[in-house]
């Protein structure tokens, strides 16, 4: 933001951004377009677009000046595609928007990234997609994913649910890919009796990049609800740096494993379901669900917010435990270490978390174990602290992600009432292997 | 080609504008936004990434045609990276690190050493790149100076803009499918140095862009060998259009280069002229596939193999396709380097020798007749592909259109044997940018900036230093101009060894070594300063200095065992009076003619002299 000074010399001339203004400064003069200033830096610092198409800062500092040239040039209006053609020979497929860096763009004359409010424009850009499948574009929400929570999760289920009802062969989402998963997981649950490709994507780079990873992403997804067998919910993302093809993961077995990459979604404990190329061919890698009619299937949109999901770590706080509890906490799934541990046998006895978690336990709360590995699966054997915890009550969610037990035991909590403890480590929709096979640690 | 001889004047006539544009790549330790090693020492390759990208539409909403072109070959690109050169942000994996300090003063050193203003705050953009030679799909570059100038032979040249920027990904390989880009240079820090249109003659561009050169060599701050300094010229004339020149790998043609693009444009200007009386146009094309089925031409049944050709009419044209534009080039020839970025070898036209391709009487008579082909006119013939044939008949008959109506706008190569240039791509319109908002703007310290004017040199100056340093004004001017100075000054600076010695050593011993066919340049500085202070502390003659650099050591260890095993041990003074006091008698000339032909390799002429004048007295 410009600083007051420059704010009332702005208003002094009825300038505002997008202007084309001339600044004599101490280093020179200038005429360019005023740019906006971001909330950080030097406020008395103008910045202009220049004829070149650079940008430079030049500090109105003393016997500076400012003088209007003429306002700014109207923004253009965006060209929308016209009407999208019919093609009876093609399924239909809905795209639900919901916001996320693949919805994100940035605006050229200002340089600030912005959510697209018409996810036509997205479509505009991809006209590959007019080829595979009608789409049918919904537009649910425009947000970032870190500030998404069980609302929005529920929203999009029962858009979900709607559009599949109203004749969809399959669904794509996009979505923002920091809390992909979680997302993901929660609609495996919510959606667990619809049977139909329900397919989550996103971008690593936005996409009015050229190399934007989300042309790739969405010509995959909207291949997989247009195609494949697959009745489940999952995520469609890159495989690999390259633009070649994507992996399709599981809902509940997905992971963001990178802050950047285009590959950062990776299968946990499983592999992925299949993987899908641009042109349209799908090779599956493991077992699925098949397609199916809805028939009377129905979404299940309860959810617990009163759940928990804790990190524990050397030196951490047994109180932290109970700060949950007394603030009237339902679950609490631990992210534990190594094989599913919390510090027990700790030298200063008031370390030990045992008694703590006993006490939450017999308070009615569920406690839930997974591993901050991430990779494998919790056992309640091998060590003494195991067999206690277990046999304190604490449930042991075999080769469940973390982030996947915690929507889970929501999911639970709310829909099934006193049986959430019970049901926490049974397999309800492929988010529980029995088996781990031995190439799945990538 | 024009003769050279014309003053000022007549290119004032012909309205002659030229102003250049240079790429410097700096030295530094690391790239410009990330921590890779900047020296292009790659090793090996680990990983090869595929990637599609999508061309975006410009800012006014629509493609130019250098975009068009680009994407109509829907390639795709592979990276190749390395472990030393490269990291995920050079992939586009990761993002941008903050701009590297060093880069930034060596560029802010520059920008004042062209007496150039700086901005208070440096904004770091995104320049839209569609070759693929970004992985990103956009250059990272900033303005980091303006007003500048340089003196040219008394003249001052305007330097209204300098900027810092990522160096993009060499090309590797490249066809119509795909191309193969090694991101190991991609993100070396490059500086662009642009002159205003205000250079008069082409020897006046040799003249500055020798002159940029060389201060920026002088800064001792910028990468020096083949391809670490682009020189690219934007000339037009009256009536003419715009085009840039690039590839210029010795300054020496540029104004010969030049000249012979005048004339090009002065010729199309002429052929335009007579188009227009003629009335010409430029016809659909026609597939003429079927009139060819039998054809004895090679190059149309090989080509056309599961394809098509296709035939146009040009209206008007005759006898102008096959005007002589530049030696050996003719109108023919631009059009069929249109049509070939579309991936077909080539056109034929109406004014080659039709003959010599094997075409028959009647075939040529069959496509006259399906092209209604008239007195005046000329055709052109297109085979290749289907979905190929077609782009390209559509860029020949953009070429061919353009013919009528203007001299096109285009970026040209240079061809160094030939003098001449060839179309590379039309010349792309605007750039977009965009500000880079994964980098924070970079404030300036303007007394910072204000205290580089004491470092930064200065050409006169570092003349008459290094005259008075060698002694010698020609070797000091052959230095200056050379691209060594920087090793020059290295070598001196970190040895002491005598000035004209070592001035000597690059600029003739290294030459006449490389002519030997000795990759002299494959010695790396360290070795080079290794060497001469062995000379500085009278271990090797310079002589010796010669055998060893001709051995081509690889590491110090080398060095020594080559001084071991040639015998190349310079003599003290008191072994050297030992073995020329018994030859006292002979008389100087006889001393020097029998110990040099013995010791050569062992004895500097001059300590020799030295000794026997203490000797003989």
């Amino acid at each position: 933001m410009y600083s007051k000074n420059v704010e009332d010399v702005f208003k002094s001339k009825s300038i505002k951004t997008g202007d084309i203004i001339k600044v004599k400064a101490a280093v020179g003069s200038f005429e360019g377009m005023l740019m906006p200033r971001s909330e950080l830096g030097d406020g008395d610092i103008i910045v202009l677009k220049l004829d070149n198409g650079y940008n430079i800062g030049i500090r109105f500092g003393e016997g500076a000046s400012i003088e209007k040239i003429r306002d700014g040039p109207m923004p253009a209006a965006a060209s929308m595609p016209s009407g999208s053609s019919h093609n009876p020979n093609l399924p239909k497929v809905a795209l639900i928007y919901t916001g996320g860096t693949i919805g994100s763009k940035i605006d050229y004359a200002t340089g600030g990234v912005y959510m697209l409010t018409k996810p036509e424009e997205l479509m505009a850009e991809v006209p590959e997609l007019a080829g595979i499948a009608n789409i049918e574009i919904r537009h649910l929400m425009s947000m970032a994913s870190e500030d998404m929570g069980s609302a929005e999760w529920k929203a999009i289920a029962a858009e979900v649910f709607k559009a599949a009802s109203e004749g969809a062969r399959g669904i794509v989402v996009t979505i923002g890919t920091d809390t992909m998963h979680y997302a993901s997981a929660a609609l495996s649950f919510m959606l667990k009796d619809l049977r139909i490709p329900v397919i989550l994507t996103g971008a690593q780079r936005s996409s009015d990049r050229g190399s934007s990873d989300a042309f790739t992403n969405l010509i995959c997804a909207v291949q997989l609800a247009a195609k494949s067998e697959i009745g489940e919910v999952g995520i469609c993302m890159h495989a690999n740096s390259s633009d070649n093809y994507c992996s399709f993961i599981r809902g509940t077995k997905a992971r963001k494993m990178h802050t950047s990459s285009r590959d950062a979604f990776r299968p946990i404990n499983s592999k992925p379901l299949a993987r899908v190329y641009p042109e349209g061919n799908i090779e599956y890698y493991s077992q699925y669900r098949k397609v199916a009619d809805i028939g009377d299937a129905k979404p299940i949109l309860g959810f617990e917010d009163k759940v928990a999901l804790i990190k524990t770590h050397p030196n951490l706080d047994p109180n932290v435990l109970d700060y949950y509890v007394n603030e009237g906490y339902k679950g609490i799934i631990l992210e534990g270490t190594g094989l599913g541990h919390v510090p027990t046998f700790t030298s200063d006895p008031k370390r030990s978390w045992l008694e703590h978690v006993k006490n939450a336990i017999s308070k009615g709360v569920v406690v839930g174990m997974t591993s901050q590995c991430i990779y494998g699966r919790v056992n309640t054997n091998v060590y003494r602290t195991l067999r206690l915890l277990s046999a304190a009550g604490v449930v042991y969610c075999e080769d469940m992600t973390p982030e996947t037990a915690y929507v889970k035991l929501g999911f639970l909590l709310a829909n099934y009432p006193g049986k959430a403890g019970e049901m926490l480590n049974k397999n309800m929709v492929g988010e529980i292997n029995e088996k781990t096979e031995i190439d799945w640690l990538v | 080609m024009v003769a050279g001889k014309e003053g000022r004047e007549y290119y004032r006539s012909i309205g002659f504008k030229c102003g250049l544009e240079i790429h410097q790549r700096l030295l530094t330790k690391t790239k410009l936004f990330c921590p890779c090693d900047a020296s292009l020492d790659s090793g090996w390759p680990i990983a090869k990434i595929y990637r599609r990208q999508k061309a975006v539409v410009g800012e006014l909403g629509k493609m130019d045609l250098a975009t068009e072109f680009e994407s109509s070959k829907r390639r795709m690109f592979i990276y190749s990276a390395f472990r030393n050169t490269s990291c995920m942000v050079d992939v586009d994996e990761e993002p941008p690190h903050a701009v590297n300090s060093e880069a930034l003063e060596i560029a802010l050193l520059i920008a004042s050493a062209f007496d150039a203003e700086v901005p208070d705050e440096i904004e770091p953009m995104r320049k839209e790149v569609v070759d693929g030679s970004d992985p990103s799909a956009f250059q990272r570059t900033m303005e980091i100076g303006f007003n500048g100038h340089i003196d040219v032979g008394g003249r001052k040249i305007s330097i209204p803009f300098i900027s810092l920027e990522e160096e993009s990904a060499g090309i590797q390989e490249s066809t119509q499918e795909f191309v193969v880009y090694d991101v190991s240079r991609l993100g070396i820090p490059l500086i662009e140095i642009d002159t205003l249109p205000e250079i008069e003659t082409p020897e006046e561009a040799k003249e500055a862009a020798y002159r940029i050169g060389l201060l920026l060599r002088l800064t001792g701050k910028v990468q020096r060998g083949i391809g670490t300094i682009r020189q690219d010229v934007n000339i037009s004339i009256a009536g003419g259009a715009r085009v840039e020149l690039k590839g210029f790998q010795e300054l020496d043609i540029m104004d010969k280069v030049i000249r012979n693009e005048i004339e090009r444009q002065l010729k199309l200007i002429e052929i335009k002229k007579q188009l227009e009386e003629r009335k010409a146009k430029v016809h659909e094309p026609v597939d003429v596939t079927a009139l060819f089925s039998s054809t004895r031409s090679k190059i149309i049944s090989e080509n056309s193999k599961g394809g098509k050709v296709l035939g146009i009419r040009l209206e008007g044209f005759k006898g102008l396709i096959g005007t002589e534009i530049n030696p050996n080039r003719r109108l023919g020839t631009e059009i069929s380097e249109y049509a070939r970025l579309a991936g077909v070898r080539g056109i034929i036209h109406s004014d080659e020798d039709l003959d010599s391709y094997g075409f028959s009487t009647e075939e040529i008579g069959a496509l006259k007749k399906t092209l209604a082909i008239g007195e005046k006119d000329g055709f052109m013939l297109i085979a290749g592909k289907a979905g190929i044939v077609e782009d390209a008949a559509r860029f020949a008959e953009i070429r061919a259109r353009l013919a009528i109506s203007e001299v096109p706008k285009e970026t040209r190569v240079v061809d160094s044997k030939t003098l001449t240039t060839r179309f590379l791509r039309p010349l792309p319109g605007k750039e977009r940018m965009y500000p880079e908002t994964d980098i924070k703007p970079i404030l300036v310290d303007r007394k910072y900036y204000l205290s580089l004017k004491h470092m930064a040199p200065d050409i006169e100056r570092e003349r008459e230093k290094l005259a008075k340093e060698i002694g010698n004004k020609q070797l000091a001017d052959q230095l200056l101009g050379s691209q060594s100075m920087t090793l020059y000054r290295k070598i001196l600076s970190e040895t002491g060894a005598d000035p004209v010695t070592i001035a000597s050593f690059i600029l003739e011993k290294m030459k006449e070594l490389r002519r030997g066919g000795i990759d002299v340049d494959r010695l790396s500085d360290e070795l080079l300063v290794y060497i001469f202070k062995l000379f500085k502390e009278g271990k090797i003659t310079r002589n010796g200095i010669y055998e060893i650099a001709k051995r081509l050591p690889k590491d110090k260890e080398s060095v020594d065992s080559i001084i071991e095993s040639e015998k190349l041990r310079r003599l003290s003074d008191s072994e050297l009076l030992s073995i020329v006091r018994p030859l006292a008698k002979l008389g100087k000339e006889k001393i020097i003619r029998e110990v040099m032909s013995k010791y050569r390799l062992n004895v500097d002429g001059d300590s020799l002299i030295a000794i026997i004048d203490k000797v003989v007295g």
